[in-house]
């Protein structure tokens, strides 16, 4: 009986197991998997591709918390005040003020994410189209801007290229990052092409970036390379470019009519979102100014000693919001909960002066970024196409690559441009640290000051509520949450 | 089902009890005769056992409970026993003709616990598994199951911080032992495995039974690591011919309670506050006392071979704020038929319930214990009225008047869901039955949001914006079963259970929002939202499915109920796991032995040792983690022309990194427990402590991205974090639970009961796996303002799960300044922890004639919770002019702007007087109606604590810290916007008719 019954127990289930099935497929319903990419042949797709390789650069370069704020903010030309019980946010923004940061920053952490995110995106389009000759050149030298970045603030990083299949990489030094993107660009800018594309790399974009690693190739490896820099600089300015007459061009919402801008990040509101500056920068009630849809934070403000070096002539200083506030049908703004010991009371004020750094800055204190446009209507997304090379800063790079090999004349005519279109009378000599100044008031809310500072050798010196700092902050420390994830990380020196 | 074959056991017995008594029969002197009955029903008992005390010689009941027995000499005494009823002796005298009334046992009815898979009398079982009855659920307006059981039971973990009527309960059983896709405890309903709760109206349960170790949950393979809630509703009325008609119904008020105190305007202005010139009191204008009622009916009988129930259960419940309500309407159809002579047996459970929620924006919650109290509530300024409707609103960075913001934002949800299943079960031989059971699961959500042109927090930015969205899960599972009982020689019994299941989910659904209305039409006119692309816009639609199929096997054994054991193993084949590791094996062995039957005890009628051990596993929380699917990236415009609309597509970009080596996340868990029983079990209960260890747990790390894809060689990370099998936790506990049975105290019996349980908290032992390695995880910042950027919580290897870590308040300055130990986060010290250290539950019950009286108090200690509250709104700092503040016997004179620190981690230890209820059984001599009880039930009366925000209470998950992953690592958080507490009083009244 028991036998006859065991027999049962198996054969009923056996029965069963014939029908169903034990190697379980999982099917995907709402994406797509690497093996649908790579079995499709729509005509299309490779561009589409290419184009969410570089949808990750966009990303969230222009938002709060990431390698834009982390640049800016340590440099002397913005800061983040803490606002009485706003902004406090665990004292990040003052360590990074005053150049006390840790290696558990947030933003530090989001800035590498972000960079070496494109790169695996990148990585997995170049290893499914090997063939592709000129897609992968192409991707080869979006790959190195990324790098670009990660040489300047972080410097030892590893090199992930689409042959690296171990595991974990490790650190390579700064020289081979530079060897790297050096190789990278001149490998395969013959690709690209020389048309004026705008928001994808072509042959002026692919040598501005050469032109930026080299102006910093001394602060990179030890070795300057001022006539190479010069060299690609001059590439640049022979190409299909020209200053736009009106510097503020470059920066309008719909800044498609710059003829200066080599390479830009096309943000959109709708389509490509990451530019925030709108929401970073102004006052909460200056929503009216500008019939903005969302309300603003009220964090950045420029620092009043950057401001004031500005001429008063200068046109470039309209790009700081300053003085009393309006609403867009021109009434007077006021702050209802502005603290009783504000001197300007409830009629909303952008002073220079900031009257702390901490903890209870005054919610008007600071002028705003206003260098890019703040379309009427806009929401938390702008839709500015943020320019990553244009033309004004080659020419400085030319000024000071040139007076730096001791070329005096070029190095003036070129800075002159710079300062004639800003409306300045042309200087009579040039000094190293008229150029100093000058990338100052071209490139300010740009993300240069950082690495300028840096080569200029000013980064460590004292500025407002920021003591001497030691030469290791010149690189953000690896992050200690990416040491985690990578233990064949090693960290920089001095951190 | 094993009632029933108990029953047939007994029959057969008699049977053969008969047989052999024919055989011995010799001459005899005399014959007695009778009836057997139960007098309560007033009805016979047939295949009722009747023996001559101290003989083997006996019979059983024919089908009219009657009996004949030849006597011998020296015969005097008859045993009556019939499964169910106390057993009786009756002395024979000179009687021919006896009739014998047998007694219900109570205790031995309760005694078939449920375990998956069929039920097993409770003195076999040898894991942990407690049975909750009706008369020991939580009294007053229930209507969750979940809450019947809240603080019955030791280590079941049961919370639902603040009085939404729409918010669910967290449930946790013996703590947190997964991140997968269940950390809460499986549903089997009738028998559906991973049926929602929805499906189910409290007032239809019949029994709840909670599979507690490892070894009990093992049947359940996969789906069983938090463990197991049985629940099985009202089936059929026991006895044959009668109709069972109840009707209950009642109604609820609820109020607000323990509302944290705040500024008056004048103590407001006086500080220095903003003066608007008015005075309100915005919760007064806010909250106001709610009125609920609920009618539960159901008719249930049975004749023959034919079992039904048909129940209906309608609930409205009003939150304490205008526009929170949640209205639901459960039918319920149990149809059981047997045919060939019982052989066969056919049935249906069908289930339908609708659910309407309407919920407010719980911010105002928030807001209406801050905003500015000498702010008006109306402003009649042309302005206010054009842009607010016509309500008063300040230009303050994220200051919203509560009011305002409860009209006009509105949300609402509809939800169908359906369980049907089906069963039949054929008895092939009588101790070889085969069943299958096919069951569908569906719910449909329909919800839709909307934010007004006027409402200053998200509505005016968009001109009027509305949502839509749907939401659809189906579940199907085909199961079958082999069950085989054997008597395998004198005093051993064994029952082996075989099965194959096989089981697939899908869900899908879409949703559509658009901005810019001329009216305010809301999600009843999508179409007449002028914007449907960029912010506050969407489109969107999801889809996905996966499946499982299992093998199972059970034995149990019984050695003359003096030795208890039993094995299972359950074999599971997922989708959704890596090529090579779809199926995992998770066995299972417990055995016991009551030592009563083996010795005598003494004062002891039950003492029962047991030692268990098993395996269960866990499913990932979405099914296409092995795969490297892309997902939508930015809309491309190819020409970077937006004239031309043929060149633009979304993009693709790969959002999750693949781990094709994803495989099933273990627990192990060793139970040792001992159930015991005093003085005839007037005093009955249990004892139990685990270990659990779990390996291989499902778990999302952060990864470089960027870096090659150790999981799936030959591609990168473009994400930064990846779903390993990570980390190793331990955790352990004990559990008490005891309870007295009809002490009485003069007329009055009482029937108390104590459970607790201590936890040893969960230990993270290791974040480690290959090259993968984290000290640890930090999770969770406080907010806006300016508490953004530092997580509170740090999940440390070797430290207990979910720890506060921060800056030690030392003291203040003159000026009223922070000392704090130190600024720098790596240098935070441990402050305080969520998780309690232990719970306990301790009900009454008092019967006096007519009356009864019960009262529930539970509590949690041990625990710390984060005050938001204190942590963002006590400091008068220069921004305190524009919000009121918090006023609490804790608040000290602070002067700094609000900054995370040890003072704002407070211990939250409470005892609760959760629910009472006074009742009233009235004597009937109607001929229909069988009993009337009214009663009055009250609910969170009052809470003993020393913690000054809204809601002591546990809190598991937190309700703002990004998926239920990171939510469940970070414990203990207080928001701002927790809905506040309610207190409830209820009146109702319920019939049973004939």
């Amino acid at each position: 009986m028991l036998k006859y019954i065991s027999k049962i127990c198996l054969l009923v289930p056996a029965l069963f197991l014939l029908g169903s099935c034990w190697e379980l497929e999982q099917e995907v319903l709402d994406g797509v998997t690497p093996e649908d990419v790579a079995n499709s042949n729509n005509p299309q797709l490779i561009e589409v591709l290419k184009a969410s390789a570089y949808s990750r650069i966009v990303g969230s370069w222009g938002g709060h918390n990431g390698i834009w704020s982390i640049n800016e903010i340590a440099s002397d030309e913005m800061v983040i005040p803490q606002r009485g019980p706003d902004w406090e946010d665990g004292g990040i923004w003052l360590r990074v003020h005053k150049h006390e940061w840790t290696t558990s920053e947030d933003a530090i952490n989001n800035s590498w994410d972000y960079c070496f995110t494109a790169i695996g995106e990148i990585n997995n389009l170049i290893i499914g189209f090997p063939d592709v000759e000129a897609l992968v050149a192409e991707l080869k030298v979006l790959r190195a801007l990324p790098y670009l970045w990660l040489i300047d603030s972080f410097g030892n990083v590893p090199i992930v290229t689409e042959e690296s299949l171990g595991g974990n990489p490790a650190n390579n030094t700064r020289q081979e990052v530079f060897d790297f993107i050096e190789r990278s660009i001149l490998d395969n800018i013959e690709f690209l092409p020389k048309e004026d594309t705008r928001t994808t790399l072509n042959y002026y974009s692919a040598q501005a970036m050469l032109a930026k690693l080299y102006l910093n190739a001394e602060v990179y490896t030890g070795t300057p390379r001022w006539a190479d820099a010069e060299a690609a600089a001059n590439e640049v300015i022979a190409g299909p470019y020209s200053l736009s007459s009106n510097f503020f061009a470059n920066f309008a919402t719909r800044n498609s009519g710059s003829t200066e801008n080599i390479l830009t990040l096309p943000y959109d509101e709708n389509n490509a979102a990451g530019l925030n500056l709108a929401m970073m920068t102004l006052h909460t009630v200056s929503q009216a100014t500008f019939d903005l849809t969302a309300q603003p934070w009220n964090g950045y403000a420029s620092m009043e000693e950057f401001y004031n070096n500005y001429d008063d002539a200068d046109v470039r200083k309209d790009a700081f919001l300053e003085g009393p506030q309006f609403a867009s049908d021109g009434s007077r703004l006021l702050d209802q909960a502005a603290e009783a010991a504000d001197p300007d009371g409830q009629p909303l004020t952008y002073t220079p002066e900031i009257n702390m750094l901490f903890p209870n800055g005054l919610r008007q204190a600071g002028v705003r970024i206003g260098k890019f446009e703040f379309a009427s209507g806009a929401g938390q997304e702008l839709s500015n196409d943020y320019p990553l090379f244009r033309l004004g800063e080659i020419i400085l790079t030319k000024a000071e690559a040139a007076f730096r090999q001791g070329k005096t004349a070029e190095a003036l005519d070129a800075l002159n441009q710079v300062r004639m279109r800003a409306g300045l009378e042309p200087l009579a000599s040039i000094t190293l640290d008229a150029i100093y100044d000058e990338r100052g008031f071209e490139m300010f809310a740009e993300a240069s000051r950082r690495t300028d500072m840096i080569r200029f050798g000013k980064f460590g010196q004292p500025w407002w509520e920021k003591g001497t700092s030691q030469s290791f902050r010149e690189l953000f420390p690896i992050p200690l949450s990416q040491i985690n994830r990578n233990p064949n990380l090693t960290q920089n020196p001095g951190y | 089902m094993r009632n029933y074959l108990l029953k047939l056991k007994t029959f057969l017995l008699a049977l053969a009890l008969i047989f052999c008594a024919n055989l011995v029969a010799n001459a005899q002197s005399r014959t007695v005769t009778g009836t057997v009955m139960d007098p309560i029903l007033g009805e016979s008992i047939p295949g009722a056992t009747v023996l001559i005390k101290g003989t083997t010689r006996g019979t059983a009941t024919d089908l009219d409970g009657k009996f004949s027995l030849d006597l011998q000499a020296g015969d005097e005494v008859l045993v009556i026993s019939f499964i169910g009823y106390l057993p009786q002796e009756v002395e024979i005298g000179n009687q021919t003709n006896i009739t014998i009334n047998l007694e219900e046992d109570i205790q031995s009815l309760e005694e078939a616990v449920v375990i998956g898979y069929g039920t097993q009398d409770k003195k076999e079982i040898t894991s942990a598994v407690v049975a909750v009855k009706p008369e020991d659920f939580n009294k007053g307006n229930v209507s969750n199951p979940a809450q019947l059981l809240q603080g019955k039971v030791a280590g079941l973990s049961i919370t639902r911080p603040g009085g939404n009527p729409n918010a669910g309960f967290n449930v946790r059983l013996r703590g947190l032992s997964t991140f997968g896709a269940n950390s809460s405890p499986l549903i089997v309903l009738d028998g559906v495995i991973g049926a929602s709760l929805d499906n189910v109206d409290p007032n239809d349960i019949q029994s709840i039974d909670v599979l507690k170790d490892g070894s009990a949950a093992a049947i359940y393979g996969a789906r069983g690591s938090s463990g197991v809630i049985l629940i099985t509703t009202t089936k059929k009325n026991p006895k044959d011919g009668r109709v069972n008609v109840s009707v209950n119904s009642f109604g609820t008020m609820d109020q607000a309670t323990n509302l944290i105190p705040i500024l008056s305007p004048e103590e407001f202005v006086e500080r220095g506050g903003t003066d608007y010139g008015s005075a309100t009191d915005w919760r007064d204008e806010l909250i106001d006392d709610s009125f609920s009622y609920t009618t539960n009916a159901s008719v249930s009988g049975g004749f023959n071979n034919t079992n039904y129930m048909a129940s209906v259960n309608y609930r409205n419940n009003q939150g304490i704020v205008n526009g929170v309500s949640n209205e639901r309407l459960n039918t319920r159809i149990n149809l059981s038929q047997g045919a060939l002579d019982n052989r066969l047996r056919l049935n249906v459970n069908l289930s339908f319930t609708n659910v309407d929620r309407e919920s407010i924006n719980n911010d105002a919650f928030r807001f209406a214990t801050l905003y500015n109290p000498t702010a008006p509530i109306y402003d009649d300024s042309q302005a206010a009225l054009e842009r607010f409707g016509g309500y008063f609103q300040a230009d303050v960075l994220d200051f919203f008047n509560p009011v305002a913001l409860a009209n006009q934002q509105k949300f609402v949800g509809e939800t169908k869901s359906a369980l049907t299943s089906y069963r039949a079960e054929f008895d092939l031989l009588p101790n070889l039955t085969i069943s299958a059971q096919y069951s569908q699961d569906r719910s449909n959500t329909l919800s839709g949001d909307f934010w007004s042109k006027q409402d200053y927090q998200v509505g005016l930015n968009a001109d009027g914006s509305a949502q839509r969205r749907t939401n659809d899960r189906v579940q199907k599972i085909f199961e079958s079963t082999l069950r085989y009982e054997l008597d395998l020689t004198d005093g051993l019994n064994m029952t082996l259970l075989g099965g194959v299941a096989t089981q697939s989910t899908e869900n899908q659904g879409f949703n559509a929002r658009v901005k810019q209305y001329l009216f305010d039409l809301g999600w009843d006119n999508l179409g007449a939202g002028a914007i449907r692309v960029g912010a506050n816009t969407e489109v969107a639609s999801y889809a996905n499915q996966d499946q499982l199929n299992s093998l199972f096997g059970r034995a149990n054994f019984n050695l003359n109920n003096q030795f208890f054991f039993s094995a299972s193993v359950r074999a599971e084949t997922y989708s959704g796991f890596g090529e090579n590791n779809q199926t995992g094996v998770f066995p299972a062995v417990s055995l016991g032995s009551d030592f009563t039957q083996l010795f005598d005890m003494g004062l002891f009628s039950q003492f029962k040792p047991r030692a268990s051990f098993g395996v269960t596993g866990n499913l990932p929380p979405s099914p296409t983690l092995a795969l490297g699917v892309y997902g939508n990236g930015n809309r491309v415009d190819l020409d970077g022309d937006p004239l031309t609309q043929n060149d633009v597509y979304v993009g693709i970009v790969q959002n999750s990194n693949p781990n094709k080596e994803l495989k099933w996340e273990t627990k192990a868990e060793i139970n040792v427990g001992l159930d015991f029983g005093v003085w005839n079990n007037k005093l009955t209960g249990s004892m139990d402590y685990y270990i659990r260890n779990i390996s291989d747990l499902l778990f999302n790390v952060p990864v470089a991205p960027g870096t090659p894809n150790v999981f799936d060689p030959g591609r990168f990370n473009t994400v930064s974090s990846t779903w390993v099998n990570l980390a190793d936790l331990r955790a352990a506990g004990f559990e008490f639970a005891v309870s007295a049975h009809d002490i009485s105290l003069g007329g009055i019996k009482w029937h108390p009961s104590v459970n607790f349980t201590l936890y040893d908290k969960t230990t993270i032992e290791s974040l480690s796996a290959g090259d993968l390695g984290f000290d640890e995880l930090r999770f969770a910042t406080p907010g806006s303002p300016g508490q953004n950027n530092n997580p509170i919580i740090y999940n440390r290897v070797g430290q207990t799960l979910g720890d506060f870590y921060g800056p030690v308040l030392e003291g203040f300055t003159d000026g009223g300044e922070y000392i704090l130990s130190t600024t720098d986060p790596d240098k935070f010290e441990k402050i305080g922890n969520g998780l309690p250290k232990g719970e306990f539950g301790f009900a009454n019950n008092f019967v006096y004639g007519g009356w009864n009286l019960s009262f529930f108090f539970r509590g949690a200690w041990g625990h710390d919770l984060f005050n938001s509250y204190r942590g963002f709104y006590e400091n008068q700092d220069a921004i305190s002019n524009t919000w009121n503040s918090v006023v609490t016997d804790k608040t000290p004179f602070v002067t700094s702007s609000p900054t995370f620190n040890s003072s704002y981690i407070e211990d939250a230890s409470f005892i609760r007087l959760d629910n009472m209820e006074l009742g009233y059984n009235f004597t009937t001599r109607s001929p229909n109606l069988n009993s009337l009880r009214v009663y009055f039930a009250a609910q969170n009366l009052f809470t003993i604590t020393n913690y000054t925000g809204i809601d002591p209470e546990v809190r598991i998950t937190d309700a703002e810290n990004g998926n239920g992953f990171t939510s469940s690592l970070s414990p203990g958080i207080e928001r701002r916007s927790t809905y506040f507490q309610t207190r409830s009083f209820t009146l109702g009244v319920a019939l049973n008719f004939k």
